[in-house]
């Protein structure tokens, strides 16, 4: 029976082709819709990642405790030791050091009289070129003047603090601040470039230099305010993340220092577990009514898929095969054309997901403006709901469909179905 | 005249011919609906969220506007300390000053900015009236997210330190007389309000201000030499970052808008396949396969009519409660502020007439040109094996 | 009768003499500030992870003006600061620049000391800015004191009320506690180690302890003081920050 609907389903293309390419073609849409809202959902958790909070950050126990003020003395001391440590147990995280510091920035005039002066609040990452925080800071593409950092000692400011500051690229700034242990700190810098950022509170604000920089002006060799991980691809996963949190902090549970490092996950700060949850339900919401809208429409499919082989069913009868059979023949074919849908449409929406989680697509030339902080490459995310939610548009409702339009046969008589045979 | 007539004809047939199809019309229908109300609904939470923020701003921070005083930078502390002086009363101006102070929570020092207001102000959302009801000695307005910072709850007393207009240190208890919760981060993160007249006191600065919130009726050419910025200024920086944030959602929507698509072409294919002899006997009639094409694509952009035409009676009503009641977000309060960007805890959505008709617009041409792909193939079919119903 | 009176108020005018607040305040004043001092020190900043020691010489001449540089560690030193009348500049040799310390930047703390610049830029003598009172006698730091209450009589001063425990042998303040306008308690002065030094009296060692934060406050430790010494002008300038 399967075999010989099958076969037929194969050699009479309007029968299979076309439900199984709109079938297809839905399920593909459906799944790639649930990778597209989860990537575009990430999208808000990656920009907190991103400058905040890491999808997990690792700092000393008293740093936590007063975080909010981001106190450098209380940063991690032998940071070489702590980092390996954490490369080892967890190889396939990217941990990297940040710094957030606040100093002054005093730009001297021919004199080296001050001639502009203003507080700003500095970051520091690795610049080195072809490194993964440069890439994801995305620091590189959004300098509206200048360049990057390449040499020691170079620095880039927010477009508005460049402003403000009144410096011309190749300026020197000196930096005056404190170090780790409150000591007084001086440094010039030359002014390489400045970044647009896209909020006003970093870009009128924000200065940027070289990890290395920040090590040397807040005597900080070894040491680290932050350690930032992030997952592979920078993909966040919730579960994971929580599991390397508790598996590293248990590792220190029997550790009475008030220094020993404890991890953070992304949802452990600013308040971010609350926008997760929220991002979750306004995730599955979006899923949900995309869905039921996807099924109508292959509800439809399956619908027309049936009716539009009524005078075949009255040819059928004719030659004696039973309205049951006729019934049944209809539903299984519709459940061929689904699975066989489902299949094709789930795995071409995991395909077209996976490119925009790996590649994505660079909006920006399109939209004309980019910043650092909201990014214009649209991703997805491939997630494990993409394997089986796609069968429920599929199968479900083409099968609806079916077991709707197959009514008919029941209701008509068989001379009617026979006459839309049209001869 | 003939022409107009014709096409009358050709609409007064298209729907005739789509209604009589019963279930799977209105399921294709539905299907349109259902996306046209999801893209009206997902633009106008997307829209109400900016209104939001440009309201929550207003009514906690900007008000109608704001007269500055010259020598304050918002974006530069190092103002704050001269940038401030003796402004005239105005029944149109709530002035408020600021000074910097430091607060210990945990032996640690943190400076704050030590926010002035009148008790009695209307103008902004702060819960002012919590400081006068007080009875406490300096009673103190925060933020949510700076009570979290610092671990501070209502009746909580903390050792304040600042310096009154010669310099000499003072330093005493304040009381948190209320806890504020808002979306707008710039009134909260590092900031302690308290009464202005209180702090004139405590300062000995009297009827001097930093800034001063104007309202409706303020007639800006009184303060001269301060700076007025209207509301309109103030928010520039949310209006970009909204066009910003815009762009990378109408992805979305075009995801949406194919499954409809996707529920028009199908039916086209359909009826092309199903009607031959109805295609036959329209040419036999005299109609030109250009007009029978017209007459199908018709139909399908029909589907887009009716749609747009069910969905706005869901999506209308249903958007307009929502705008009245909001929808629960359950709190993202503490992500906007780290971050300074203002989302609310309930998001209105709202619908512009602006976006409402674009939506039908976009939603009717679109229909139209899938409508019109498969029954181009009207146009090579043979007449007579049409009539007879052959491919 | 009257003779009675008259002695009785003499006795009372003599006791009261020897005590004036005012005269005592003087010599602290005297036994504090000199003309010129050369003194070289050392801070001790207690940190909450470890502590950290800081070496410098500092010039000054009356209450107003101080040249100092940082002599150790090697991190800091060549930095030199500059204190003009109601001035401070900073010159960091490493960057080769002079930064004006002013408004806001004074509220930071010296060295991660419990000291702000703003604490180092006192520059009126006691004298001048407090009407001083007896208000009873006490040891304190193992020195029998007088305790002094000075209340401000200037506007323009930036604790309005100290606590003052002056030894009662040399008029050297062997404690003071500084208060807010309310009356809070915000940093606490304890000294020991009197020296003489060219017949004035000086505590060498202090420890600055801002009583609002935790910790061990700061100490400061005079290795080497030189009293009356002739300081060229030139050091009082901007000019030598760089040299």
């Amino acid at each position: 029976m399967f075999e010989f609907l099958f076969k037929g389903l194969i050699r009479d293309k309007s029968r299979s082709l076309l439900p199984v390419i709109v079938v297809s073609l839905g399920v593909s849409l459906s799944v790639f819709f649930v990778g597209y809202i989860e990537g575009m959902m990430g999208d808000m958790v990656d920009q907190n990642a991103r400058f905040g909070t890491g999808h997990m950050k690792v700092m000393t126990r008293e740093y936590v405790k007063n975080i909010a003020q981001k106190p450098l003395d209380l940063s991690i001391l032998d940071a070489g030791d702590v980092i390996d440590d954490l490369k080892q147990k967890y190889p396939e995280v990217d941990w990297v050091k940040r710094f957030n510091f606040g100093g002054i920035l005093d730009v001297p005039d021919e004199n080296g009289q001050t001639k502009t002066q203003g507080i700003a609040g500095g970051m520091a990452f690795d610049m080195t070129s072809n490194n993964s925080d440069l890439k994801r800071l995305n620091i590189a593409d959004n300098i509206v003047e200048g360049r990057m950092p390449k040499g020691p000692f170079e620095m880039l400011l927010g477009q508005g603090l460049a402003k403000r500051m009144n410096v011309k690229i190749g300026d020197q700034i000196t930096y005056f601040g404190s170090t780790m242990d409150g000591s007084m700190s001086f440094q010039n810098f030359t002014y390489v470039g400045a970044v647009q950022f896209g909020l006003s509170v970093m870009d009128d604000k924000t200065f940027l230099i070289d990890i290395k920089d920040a090590e040397q002006i807040l005597d900080m060799e070894d040491a680290v305010q932050e350690i930032y991980g992030y997952l592979p691809n920078d993909i966040y996963d919730d579960q994971e993340i929580e599991e390397i949190k508790n598996s590293y902090n248990q590792s220190f549970a029997n550790d009475e220092d008030e220094y020993a490092p404890q991890m953070l996950a992304l949802r452990d700060q600013n308040g971010l577990s609350t926008m997760l949850d929220m991002v979750n339900t306004m995730s599955s919401a979006f899923t949900f009514f995309f869905i039921i809208a996807m099924s109508i429409v292959l509800w439809n499919t399956g619908l027309l898929g049936g009716l539009r082989r009524y005078t075949e069913f009255g040819i059928r009868i004719a030659i004696g095969e039973s309205k049951r059979d006729i019934y049944k023949s209809l539903l299984l074919e519709s459940v061929i054309v689904g699975a066989v849908g489902s299949v094709f449409g789930t795995i071409l929406g995991l395909i077209l997901t996976f490119y925009l989680q790996e590649v994505g697509i660079d909006m920006s030339d399109t939209l004309g403006n980019s910043n650092v902080l909201f990014s214009n490459v649209i991703r997805a995310k491939v997630v494990p709901t993409q394997f089986w939610i796609g069968f429920f548009p599929g199968v479900m409702a083409t099968f609806l469909g079916a077991l709707l339009s197959g009514r008919g046969i029941f209701k008509r008589q068989t001379s009617e179905l026979f006459n839309e045979l049209g001869v | 005249m003939d022409t107009l007539y014709n096409i009358g004809l050709s609409f007064r047939l298209a729907f005739r011919n789509i209604i009589s199809s019963g279930l799977r019309t209105w399921l294709t229908i539905t299907t349109l609906s259902l996306a046209f109300v999801m893209i009206l609904f997902f633009n106008s939470m997307y829209t109400g969220w900016e209104y939001q923020g440009i309201r929550d701003q207003v009514n906690w921070e900007f008000a109608q506007g704001q007269v500055i005083h010259p020598d304050y930078d918002k974006l530069d502390p190092f103002t704050i300390e001269s940038g401030h002086g003796k402004y005239e009363k105005d029944a149109h101006l709530t002035p408020v000053l600021i000074r910097q102070a430091n607060i210990y929570p945990d032996g640690r020092m943190v400076p704050i900015l030590l926010k002035g207001i009148p008790a009695d102000q209307q103008i902004v959302e702060l819960p002012t009236q919590l400081l006068k009801e007080s009875k406490a000695n300096i009673p103190a307005l925060i933020g949510l997210g700076m009570a979290q910072d610092n671990n501070l709850k209502v009746g909580d007393t903390i050792l304040m330190r600042w310096k009154d207009k010669n310099g000499t240190f003072d330093a005493q208890n304040i009381t948190i007389a209320g806890i504020f919760e808002t979306n707008v981060p710039t009134i909260d993160a590092g900031q302690i309000w308290i009464d202005l007249n209180r702090m004139n006191q405590l300062t000995g600065l009297q009827q001097e201000a930093t800034y001063l919130l104007a309202d409706a009726e303020y007639n800006q050419t009184t303060n001269a030499s301060w700076n007025y910025q209207d509301k309109e200024a103030l928010l520039k920086e949310f209006y970009e970052l909204i066009e910003l944030k815009r762009g990378g959602s109408s992805f979305l929507y075009g995801i949406l808008m194919l499954i409809a698509l996707i529920a028009i072409f199908d039916s086209q294919v359909f009826s092309v396949f199903k009607r031959q002899k109805e295609i036959g006997t329209y040419i036999a009639l005299g109609f030109t396969k250009k007009r029978v094409t017209f007459l199908f694509t018709l139909e399908g952009t029909m589907y887009a009519f009716i749609a747009t035409v069910v969905g706005s009676i869901i999506a209308i009503p249903l958007l307009s409660w929502l705008h009245e009641v909001g929808i629960p977000m359950t709190s993202n309060v503490d992500q906007s502020r780290k971050m300074g960007i203002t989302v609310g805890e309930y998001i209105y959505p709202l619908l512009t007439p602006e976006l409402f008709s674009k939506t039908v617009f976009w939603v009717v041409i679109l229909s139209a040109v899938i409508s019109y792909l498969p029954v181009r193939k009207i146009a090579k079919m043979n007449t007579v094996d049409a009539l007879k119903g052959k491919k | 009768m009257k003779k009675i009176f008259t002695i009785a108020f003499l006795l009372i005018g003599c006791t009261v003499m020897a005590q004036d607040p005012v005269a005592m305040l003087q010599k602290i004043d005297e036994n504090m500030y000199s003309n010129t001092k050369i003194t070289k020190s050392k801070m001790i900043v207690y940190g909450k992870r470890k502590n950290k020691e800081i070496v410098m010489e500092a010039y000054s001449r009356g209450t107003k003006d101080t040249f100092s540089e940082y002599l150790s560690p090697a991190r800091e030193k060549g930095t030199k600061m500059l204190k003009l009348d109601d001035k401070l500049w900073i010159y960091s040799p490493s960057s080769d620049r002079t930064i004006q310390i002013s408004g806001h930047m004074l509220r930071q703390s010296v060295n991660g000391s419990d000291m702000s610049y703003e604490d180092m830029m006192q520059e009126k003598k006691m004298v001048d800015m407090y009407t001083p009172t007896i208000k009873g006698e006490e040891q304190m730091n193992g020195e029998d004191c007088y305790i002094l209450q000075l209340d401000a009589k200037v506007d323009d001063i930036s604790y309005p009320k100290v606590k003052m425990w002056v030894e009662k042998k040399n008029y050297v303040p062997m404690r003071q506690d500084l208060f807010a306008k309310s009356g809070q308690l915000l940093k606490t002065i304890n000294m020991e180690d009197v020296r003489p030094v060219n017949g004035r009296f000086y505590p060498f060692k202090m420890n600055y302890k801002d009583v609002l934060k935790d910790g061990k406050g700061t100490d400061f430790i005079v290795i080497e003081m030189q009293d009356n010494v002739p300081i060229s002008d030139n050091v009082f300038n901007k000019a030598n920050l760089k040299k």
